[in-house]
């Protein structure tokens, strides 16, 4: 009987906890973004008196000529763009680390290392890029999401690579498979929940990266989603409406994608084992 | 060990969408195109949206376009990491006075000393946009005044009258509180507001030693030192300590403190005049019970209002069109380029070009200003522009100083412990 009561405190409390952590700041972004600026202004969960849900959202379509539409496809392309060649190359380096043992494992663990380790500078980096004829190109902060983020995922796959047993390689070898075939037909399909986990971390990443687009991609047409909440934030004056409502705006989309891919998600980051 | 065909298709699917990509991005710039970058405020990009289109009309060769900044760090920083790595816009606005110094004007930008509206500006201007005697930057807009801004119609209903020494206002935040009006509003939420009693006082220090300035820079005197300059950290003290401040002074922000003088809840709110920009955006139909007056010192007689200066208009020395840029500058200090700038952007106080006046129809707080700079030697720029050094944490030492944590003096010299540092790297003679 007492048991039982301490069980019901306990759920009680996680849905407590839920409701706050989750719950709360959602309902105050989703009843702010319906409001109008003076009753916004005052920043409280009261109920709005009157809705202005279609006028605040076509505000916020039509800010600075359409930015946000721009803003979305860029960071689109640059998400989907940046992550997949993350898991790629990740997944390429972390298995030949873990495979092929020779004289330079340590001097790439060592650069993998400084990768997490070393902070980003932005002039110099702007240089580079400049030399390359890179800078202010979706290209060029493509290539920058990969590198902040590649060191992270070479460590996960290389850990996860030791994993699967070396007579997978070897039996394919024997059947007469060429090292690329190895890799995407045999390694990689193996590696699935590694990959699901990167896919998850780095694109939540870059998605919500701000730092990166604002110094390395200037200019209104390079505009991306995060980005567009300074159209509304500003020093002395913020339109709390607006901008909670881009806020709801561009939560939309990962979000879908959570929804949708969950079932994915949670199966490729709970299945670990090797199959067949 | 060749590659299969698939995952050849695949390899050359992956290379054709780089290139697709690559193509995608370029575009933009080209022919007669020029930048005009600001900071992101809506009334300021407003602004500058009906500059360039009524230039861009006024002329063929050139065709502006603006892009937007963030204020605040990030935007000293973006400004900064701009010029170092040559890529400005040809035009660009920033803070005049001790930011403006900070990024290098004779390095990284163009003298613009032999334009025309030179000889056109206020003479209190020049200084904040100049370095080694060139003057690199023109007004962008209208000025604006820390003081302190009240609500009318409870000084009618009380039948009080416009303070003028400091215990006069303190009579007055008092009279309020009798009333159920709550005396003064800080806004610690927000932390530079909790500086206007300190950096807006700075007219009366000035009116008792004219010279503060220059030996605040030579590190001949401090805040803690001078008795004058002291009496802004003792304000924030008292009003802090007394029973007429709101309950939330600690959280409240600036929308909430500004929400609060417009509705008449709080009497007095000491901030900068684009509050009222603010209010007009907000709430327009609560404008007009706003009045605005200076923050008041130990003598009537010198009591007037500190000034902030504008931003100024830049043009970096590396610009790709600086003929471009210097027509758009001419055109933004003209008559016909304030009025249309004023349209889109209400002016918080007078214009920095002598012979342009302010508009007919601005809101009553902005007129109260008016009255100052038409007195002679009423008006002084705060101690930002006219001394190169402000430390950068003023605004967190006053909030140790309003919770009650340090006393006024001890937090006049942290203060001065804080600018050491800058004027250190700034390479000043004397500290």
């Amino acid at each position: 009987m007492r048991h039982q009561v301490r069980v019901n405190v306990v759920s009680a409390l996680t849905f407590l906890v839920f409701f706050v952590v989750f719950v709360v700041p959602f309902a105050l972004v989703i009843n702010n973004a319906v409001k109008d600026r003076q009753e916004s202004a005052k920043l409280d969960l009261s109920m709005p008196t009157s809705f202005h849900l279609l006028e605040n959202l076509q505000e916020v379509f039509a800010a600075r000529d359409y930015m946000l539409v721009t803003a979305m496809i860029n960071s689109t392309i640059l998400t989907v763009t940046s992550v997949a060649a993350m898991v790629v190359v990740a997944a390429m380096v972390g298995f030949v680390l873990q495979r092929r043992s020779s004289r330079v494992n340590g001097l790439v663990n060592a650069m993998v290392l400084m990768g997490l380790i070393v902070p980003p500078a932005v002039v110099p980096t702007i240089w580079v890029l400049q030399s390359l004829g890179l800078f202010k190109t979706l290209p060029g902060l493509i290539l920058i999401e990969i590198t902040y983020g590649l060191a992270f995922c070479v460590l996960l796959f290389r850990a996860f690579v030791s994993t699967v047993p070396r007579e997978l390689d070897e039996a394919a070898i024997i059947d007469g498979c060429g090292p690329l075939r190895l890799f995407f037909q045999v390694i990689l399909p193996l590696l699935k929940p590694t990959v699901v986990t990167v896919i998850v971390v780095q694109s939540v990443a870059v998605f919500n990266d701000f730092v990166h687009p604002l110094y390395f991609l200037p200019g209104d047409e390079n505009a991306t989603v995060q980005l567009t909440l300074y159209n509304f934030l500003s020093q002395y004056s913020t339109q709390w409406n607006l901008l909670f409502m881009d806020i709801l705006l561009i939560t939309i989309p990962p979000l879908l994608v959570f929804l949708f891919f969950n079932r994915q998600i949670v199966a490729g980051m709970t299945s670990g084992a090797v199959k067949g | 060990m060749f590659m299969n065909r698939r995952s050849f298709l695949g390899a050359s699917a992956a290379a054709a969408s780089v290139i697709a990509i690559t193509g995608c991005s370029r575009g933009g710039g080209g022919g007669g195109g020029v930048t005009f970058l600001i900071d992101n405020d809506p009334s300021a990009v407003a602004g500058a949206e009906a500059l360039t289109e009524a230039f861009n009309s006024s002329q063929e060769e050139y065709t502006f376009s603006v892009d937007t900044r963030p204020g605040g760090t990030e935007g000293d920083n973006l400004v900064k990491t701009r010029l170092s790595t040559q890529d400005m816009p040809d035009v660009f606005v920033y803070n005049s006075g001790s930011l403006f110094q900070a990024i290098r004007p004779t390095q990284n930008l163009t003298d613009l000393s032999d334009q025309p509206w030179v000889s056109r500006l206020q003479e209190s201007f020049v200084p904040a946009v100049s370095a080694e005697d060139k003057v690199y930057g023109a007004p962008y807009g209208g000025a604006s005044a820390g003081g302190i801004m009240y609500h009318r119609p409870t000084y009618e209903k009380l039948g009080l009258e416009i303070p003028r020494t400091w215990d006069d206002f303190i009579a007055n935040c008092q009279a309020a509180h009798a009333e159920g009006v709550t005396g003064i509003i800080q806004s610690f939420g927000d932390t530079w507001t909790s500086q206007l009693l300190v950096l807006g006082d700075f007219h009366n220090v000035a009116a008792n030693n004219p010279d503060f300035a220059e030996q605040y820079t030579a590190h001949q005197i401090g805040f803690a030192t001078d008795p004058n300059a002291l009496r802004g950290f003792e304000h924030t003290a008292e009003v802090c300590s007394s029973d007429f401040i709101n309950e939330d002074y600690v959280s409240a922000t600036y929308q909430q403190a500004i929400g609060y003088v417009a509705a008449g809840e709080g009497a007095h709110y000491p901030i900068l005049s684009s509050a009222v920009a603010e209010i007009a955006a907000s709430t327009p139909d609560l404008v007009e019970d706003l009045g605005f007056f200076a923050i008041p010192g130990e003598d009537a007689a010198k009591n007037g209002l500190t000034i902030w200066l504008p931003s100024g208009m830049y043009v970096p020395a590396f610009a790709e069109n600086p003929d471009a840029a210097l027509a758009f500058i001419e055109f933004v200090t003209s008559q016909e380029g304030l009025d249309i700038l004023a349209a889109e952007a209400p002016p918080t106080g007078p214009y920095m070009v002598t012979d342009v006046d302010l508009p007919a129809e601005v809101p009553t707080a902005t007129k109260d200003l008016q009255v100052y700079f038409d007195t002679e030697g009423a008006t002084t720029p705060a101690l930002e522009f006219l001394s190169p050094i402000k430390g950068p944490n003023l605004e967190n030492i006053l909030i140790e100083l309003g919770t009650g944590s340090i006393d006024a003096k001890t937090a006049a010299q942290n203060y001065d412990k804080d600018v050491e540092k800058q004027a250190q790297q700034l390479g000043l003679e004397g500290w």
